[in-house]
């Protein structure tokens, strides 16, 4: 589902040499496989994301999504790509203050053309299932954190997308919202999706396919945890 | 909807008080030049023909005595339609009034022949009646001079110590008239010869051969149809002696020019508003988006094309630009209202709020703030998804 080789991107810094935060990654997630990547803040980890769920632009290397090489595609093209095969869940939630939860879950069906009453039946089903729908109605200021992160899973797998890529998605949440979500995330991977984990806690490598470690923008060698993989 | 605009409110409130102020000032505008064009429209429809040499002085009937020959000599010049002799004097003739735009006037018309003015064949009356052949001792006013001494048909209005019955009031025209009390021509006679102590002294001695039909400050002269205006305007200067013609056009001219200060001012205040009011527009508008840019980063990072995006961008900031522009048209018209209502009191109005100048501004605001929505969304979709995304946490 996910192929990546080479993966190098470089930040400028205000002073001093530029910041290498990916060098030559290369990673490979298929459908029905959970990989996690930990690793300190600064190591690369949500770069890393960022590129394969094409929100920013590697300098060199190369991704294929869904068999579909990424490089030379257009902003639009890339947009669209996202919309139609990635699902983000993001630490801080990223939820429109603007919208209600139902409302925040149909935004990710609206870019894609799915506005029907069909997407609506299952953005509220799938806010039945984590609990939060008698909060349909609800801003995300009326939300607790572990409500919202459970409303922006919802948003990120309303279109049941192959390629489910979390950011830190327990970073902001207490162990029982935490758990929720990782297993949410295992659901998505036994359900068929490919889905990509980066987080600094060891635990959210639980039940992962493959573990992969990172530092200064590379994956480590070396041993790893509990489900096995190699980088 | 009404949440989104409920969080733009500072938005809609900040172009509110932009449009307010370029509508307020654009209605100062318009009242001026209301009260140009209704006097350029006048002076256009007919030929104001005086005595030649120094007379009251009012108005544009300015000049000498116009007697009766004279009226009779110009309505057989060829080409003229109709003279209709006048009385034109200054209610006050104090100097701190005399020949200022909002000078108070008596304008006393021969009621036995049509005004042959193309433009204004009659003025219109908004209460009461019109005057009629045959009228003594009653008064048509108007609308600022009804508003300014509290006067409504049927009260009584004393001039040159004789009462007067207000039979009518006119129509509020924003331009002179609405400052005219216009009785018939003997009356408006007497009350000359009741203000001029010299005219007194002149008729008693017996020294001028003059009855109460050469009591005339000017005329009022029609041209027929297919004549030029300003060819009978000098035909009559040539074929009738003692007289001072004003040639429409020249007149029409000359008004601009008396009044030309008053709009380039205007005009300046007008391109300052648009241009503070348009900037402070555009500024809001475009930190409105700017400030948004974390949600365009999410809507990106879901798939959003930048069509998708600037549409949405676009619809979102003409609503709150038409909301804040809507706003701003009622602050600017409730404000005017309030200073009207505090300047009617005197018979002045200070703004005029016309359809052309609200679309105008709601217009104007809309392809503004567009312009500001386009040119911030333009930059925020050449920004990667998470750099939006960064920017905006």
């Amino acid at each position: 589902m996910l192929e990546a080789r080479g993966l190098v991107k470089t930040y400028a810094a205000p002073a001093g040499a530029p910041i290498r935060a990916l060098d030559h990654v290369d990673l490979s997630v298929a459908a029905g496989r959970l990989a996690v990547v930990l690793g300190p803040s600064g190591s690369g980890k949500s770069t890393l994301l960022n590129v394969l769920g094409l929100l920013e632009d590697a300098d060199a290397g190369e991704l294929v999504v869904g068999g579909e090489r990424m490089s030379g595609l257009g902003r639009s093209a890339r947009s669209r790509v996202r919309g139609r095969y990635v699902g983000f869940v993001f630490q801080s939630f990223m939820l429109l203050p603007s919208l209600s939860a139902l409302d925040n879950v149909l935004l990710a069906g609206r870019y894609v053309g799915r506005r029907g009453p069909e997407t609506r039946s299952r953005a509220r089903e799938l806010l039945g299932q984590f609990g939060v729908l008698e909060r349909e109605h609800h801003f995300p200021a009326q939300l607790s954190g572990g409500e919202q992160q459970r409303v922006a899973f919802c948003r990120a797998v309303l279109n049941d997308p192959p390629l489910v890529l979390a950011d830190e998605p327990t970073g902001n949440l207490d162990d029982a919202n935490g758990r929720v979500i990782l297993e949410a995330l295992r659901a998505r991977a036994r359900a068929g999706a490919a889905v990509v984990v980066v987080s600094h806690r060891a635990d959210a490598a639980l039940g992962a396919d493959a573990v992969y470690r990172m530092r200064q923008g590379r994956f480590e060698p070396g041993p790893q945890l509990p489900g096995g993989g190699t980088p | 909807m009404v949440r989104l605009l409920r969080g733009y409110a500072f938005t809609i409130a900040g172009i509110a008080i932009g449009v307010a102020g370029i509508v307020a000032l654009g209605a100062m505008a318009e009242r001026l030049v209301r009260f140009i064009e209704g006097g350029d429209r006048f002076v256009l429809g007919q030929i104001s023909v005086a005595g030649s040499g120094m007379g009251m002085g009012a108005g544009f009937t300015a000049g000498g005595l116009l007697p009766a020959a004279s009226v009779r000599a110009i309505a057989a010049v060829p080409g003229v339609s109709g003279v209709q002799a006048q009385v034109m004097l200054p209610l006050n003739p104090s100097t701190s009034q005399f020949m200022t735009l909002t000078q108070e006037l008596v304008l006393g018309i021969d009621l036995t022949v049509a005004t042959p003015n193309r433009y204004y064949p009659r003025l219109p009356v908004g209460q009461g009646r019109a005057l009629r052949p045959g009228d003594r001792r009653v008064a048509l006013v108007g609308s600022a001079f009804a508003t300014s001494r509290d006067l409504r048909v049927g009260d009584r209005l004393p001039l040159e110590g004789e009462p007067y019955e207000v039979v009518g009031v006119l129509e509020r025209t924003l331009t002179a008239p609405d400052r005219f009390v216009v009785v018939a021509i003997e009356d408006a006679r007497e009350q000359w010869i009741a203000k001029d102590r010299l005219l007194r002294t002149v008729l008693a001695s017996g020294a001028a051969a003059l009855n109460a039909a050469d009591l005339n400050t000017g005329a009022a002269v029609g041209w027929r149809d297919g004549e030029d205006p300003d060819a009978v305007a000098r035909r009559i200067a040539e074929r009738v002696a003692g007289v001072n013609v004003q040639l429409p056009s020249e007149l029409s001219r000359l008004l601009r020019s008396s009044t030309a200060f008053l709009s380039a001012l205007l005009v300046g205040i007008g391109m300052l508003a648009f241009v503070i009011g348009g900037l402070s527009l555009a500024n809001t508008v475009a930190a409105a988006v700017f400030e948004r840019i974390r949600d365009f980063g999410v809507k990106r990072a879901l798939g959003a094309t930048d069509l998708q995006l600037g549409g949405e961008v676009l619809a979102e900031a003409l609503a709150v630009t038409l909301a804040g522009g809507a706003a701003g048209v009622a602050l600017a018209m409730g404000l005017g209202a309030a200073v009207d209502g505090w300047v009617a009191r005197t018979g002045q109005q200070l703004f005029l709020f016309s359809g052309r100048l609200l679309g105008g501004a709601l217009v104007f605001a809309a392809l503004l703030g567009a312009a500001a929505a386009a040119y911030a969304t333009l930059r925020v979709v050449r920004l990667s998804p998470a750099e939006a995304i960064r920017r905006g946490a």
